[in-house]
C-alpha cells in the first residue's frame, strides 16, 4: 500500500515534470515520463493496483488535455484509462518473466506501449475532426515513434529507480528473484 | 491473487471509469478546472525554478552593459510614451468623428497581463498554462494577445490559473480579413507543423486573391470571442485550391518563446 502511494505520487510529479521537458530537437517528440511509471507499477503491484494506477493516470492525464470545442467534447475524459488499463493488462502478461528478475523485454515493451498511446490520441483526434483524413507524413510517424524510443531509453533508469524504492519500502516486486538469490 | 479480490476490482474499476466516461461537457470542466488549480502550485514553483536557472545560465551582465540597456529601455520608453500620447489623441478623434457618423464608440480593451507557468505536454495539442485565472476576472474563450499580435483564447478556467489554446492549434479558428483587400477568410493551425515555428493557415479565401507574401493578416471581429483589427500575422504563400484560395500565415507572435501575455478582460471604461 505505501508503494502504490509511492507510485501515485511519483505519476504525479512526473506529470508535472513533463511540462517542462522540451521536444525532442529535430523530431519534435514529447518526452513521456508517467507511463513508463504506470508501466512499472502494472509489472510491480497485483492486477488491483494496475488498475487503481490505470485509472488515477488516465483520470490525471485527460484532466490536462481533454479538450472542449466550443462546449463540444473532442474526446471524452475516460479513454486514456481505458487505455492504460488495456496496455497494463498486456504489460501484466509478462509479469511472471518480471517476478523472475528480467525486465530487458518490459523496457522495450514499454517503449511500444508509449507510442500506442500517442497513435491512439492522434486516431482519436482525426476520428473527431472533420474532415476525416487520416495523414501519415514523416512528421507524424517521428512524433509517435519518437515518444516510443524516448521511453525505451529511459525505462531501464525509472525501473532501477523504482525497484530500488520498493526496496526501500520493504516491498518485493520480484520475489522469485530475491528467493533465488536467499538460496 | 485471489479471484474474490481480482473481480471486484474489475467491477470497480469498469463502474468508475464508466461514471468518468459520461460525464457531462459542463461536469468535464469543473473536473479540468478542479485539476488545474490542484496542479497548478506546482506548475508556479516548476516555473520558477526554470527562470532562476535560466537566468543562472545566462549569467550575471557586467554594469557597463545594464548601464546600456538601461540607457536604450529609457529612449523604448520615452518613444513608446510619446507614441501613445499620439494614440490617445486619435482616438478621441476618432470617437468623435464616428458618434458624428452615429457609429457606436469603439473601446480600448481591458487588459490583463499574465506570465506563462507551464507549456502543454501533449504532442497533438498547442496549449499554454497561465496564472491568473476565474479570481482575476478570466473566464472561458476570451481572447489572449500580446503587444505584438494574437496568442489564442482562454480554455479550461480555474481559480487562479487558465489553459490558452494557441492560434497554432487546430481547433482554433479565427475569422481573419487581409490588409488592403476585401479577402476574408478562416485562420486555423495544423496539427502538425514541421520547423520549430508553427505555421497556421488562412482557409476559404477567394481563388483570385492571389496574396502576396508577407500581407498582414489581422482578426476581422467576426463571430464575437475575438475583438477586430488584431494582428494575427503574415502571409508566406498563397495557393488555389479546387474550391478555395488558401494561405499559409507564419504568426506575428513567437509562440515557441512566449513568456507574458495579456487576456482581454473586458472593454475599458
Amino acid at each position: 500500500m505505501i508503494f502504490f502511494g509511492l507510485l501515485l505520487i511519483a505519476m504525479f510529479l512526473t506529470l508535472v515534470a513533463q511540462h517542462f521537458i522540451d521536444p525532442v530537437p529535430v523530431i519534435g517528440a514529447r518526452v513521456f515520463l508517467m507511463p513508463i511509471i504506470m508501466f512499472y507499477g502494472a509489472l510491480a503491484l497485483p492486477v488491483p493496483g494496475m488498475l487503481a494506477l490505470a485509472f488515477c493516470g488516465g483520470l490525471m492525464w485527460d484532466a490536462l488535455n481533454s479538450l472542449s470545442v466550443e462546449g463540444n467534447v473532442e474526446i471524452a475524459m475516460g479513454w486514456s484509462i481505458v487505455l492504460y488499463a488495456a496496455l497494463g493488462a498486456l504489460m501484466g502478461g509478462f509479469r511472471p518473466l518480471f517476478q523472475r528478475g528480467r525486465w530487458e523485454i518490459h523496457c522495450l515493451l514499454s517503449g511500444v506501449c508509449t507510442a500506442f498511446i500517442v497513435l491512439a490520441e492522434y486516431l482519436m483526434i482525426t476520428f473527431r475532426r472533420e474532415p476525416v483524413v487520416f495523414f501519415f507524413d514523416k512528421e507524424i510517424w517521428w512524433r509517435i515513434g519518437g515518444a516510443g524510443l524516448v521511453a525505451v531509453l529511459l525505462s531501464p533508469f525509472f525501473f532501477f529507480a523504482l525497484n530500488y524504492l520498493a526496496f526501500l519500502v520493504g516491498y518485493d516486486p520480484q520475489p522469485e528473484r530475491s528467493a533465488r538469490r536467499s538460496r | 491473487m485471489s479471484r474474490r479480490i481480482v473481480i471486484p476490482s474489475i467491477i470497480i474499476f469498469v463502474a468508475l471509469t464508466a461514471l468518468i466516461l459520461f460525464l457531462s461537457p459542463h461536469n468535464m470542466r469543473r473536473v479540468q478546472a478542479g485539476f488545474l488549480g490542484m496542479i497548478s502550485p506546482f506548475l508556479k514553483t516548476g516555473s520558477s525554478m526554470e527562470k532562476k536557472y535560466r537566468d543562472f545560465r545566462e549569467g550575471l551582465k557586467t554594469l557597463e552593459q545594464l548601464e546600456s540597456e538601461n540607457k536604450r529601455l529609457m529612449i523604448a520608453n520615452k518613444e513608446l510614451s510619446a507614441t501613445n500620447q499620439t494614440l490617445r489623441g486619435l482616438e478621441i478623434e476618432n470617437n468623435r468623428l464616428r458618434s458624428s457618423l452615429e457609429y457606436s464608440k469603439r473601446s480600448v480593451f481591458k487588459l490583463l497581463p499574465a506570465r506563462i507557468v507551464a507549456r502543454d505536454a501533449s504532442t497533438w495539442y498547442n496549449k499554454i498554462v497561465i496564472d491568473r485565472g476565474s479570481a482575476e476576472g478570466i473566464k472561458d474563450d476570451q481572447p489572449v494577445l500580446t503587444d505584438v499580435g494574437l496568442v489564442g483564447k482562454t480554455s479550461v478556467v480555474s481559480e487562479h490559473s487558465a489553459t490558452i489554446v494557441l492560434i497554432a492549434d487546430e481547433t482554433c479558428r479565427v475569422s481573419a480579413k487581409v490588409e488592403g483587400t476585401q479577402e476574408q477568410g478562416i485562420v486555423k493551425g495544423e496539427r502538425v507543423s514541421s520547423g520549430s515555428t508553427p505555421s497556421i493557415g488562412l482557409n476559404f479565401l477567394s481563388k483570385q486573391a492571389n496574396l502576396t507574401s508577407g500581407a498582414n493578416i489581422y482578426t476581422s471581429g467576426v463571430g464575437g470571442v475575438f475583438p477586430s483589427g488584431v494582428l494575427i500575422g503574415q502571409v508566406k504563400e498563397f495557393k488555389t485550391r479546387e474550391l478555395d484560395g488558401h494561405a499559409t500565415v507564419v504568426p506575428a507572435v513567437d509562440l515557441t518563446t512566449l513568456e507574458d501575455v495579456f487576456v482581454v478582460v473586458g472593454e475599458s471604461k
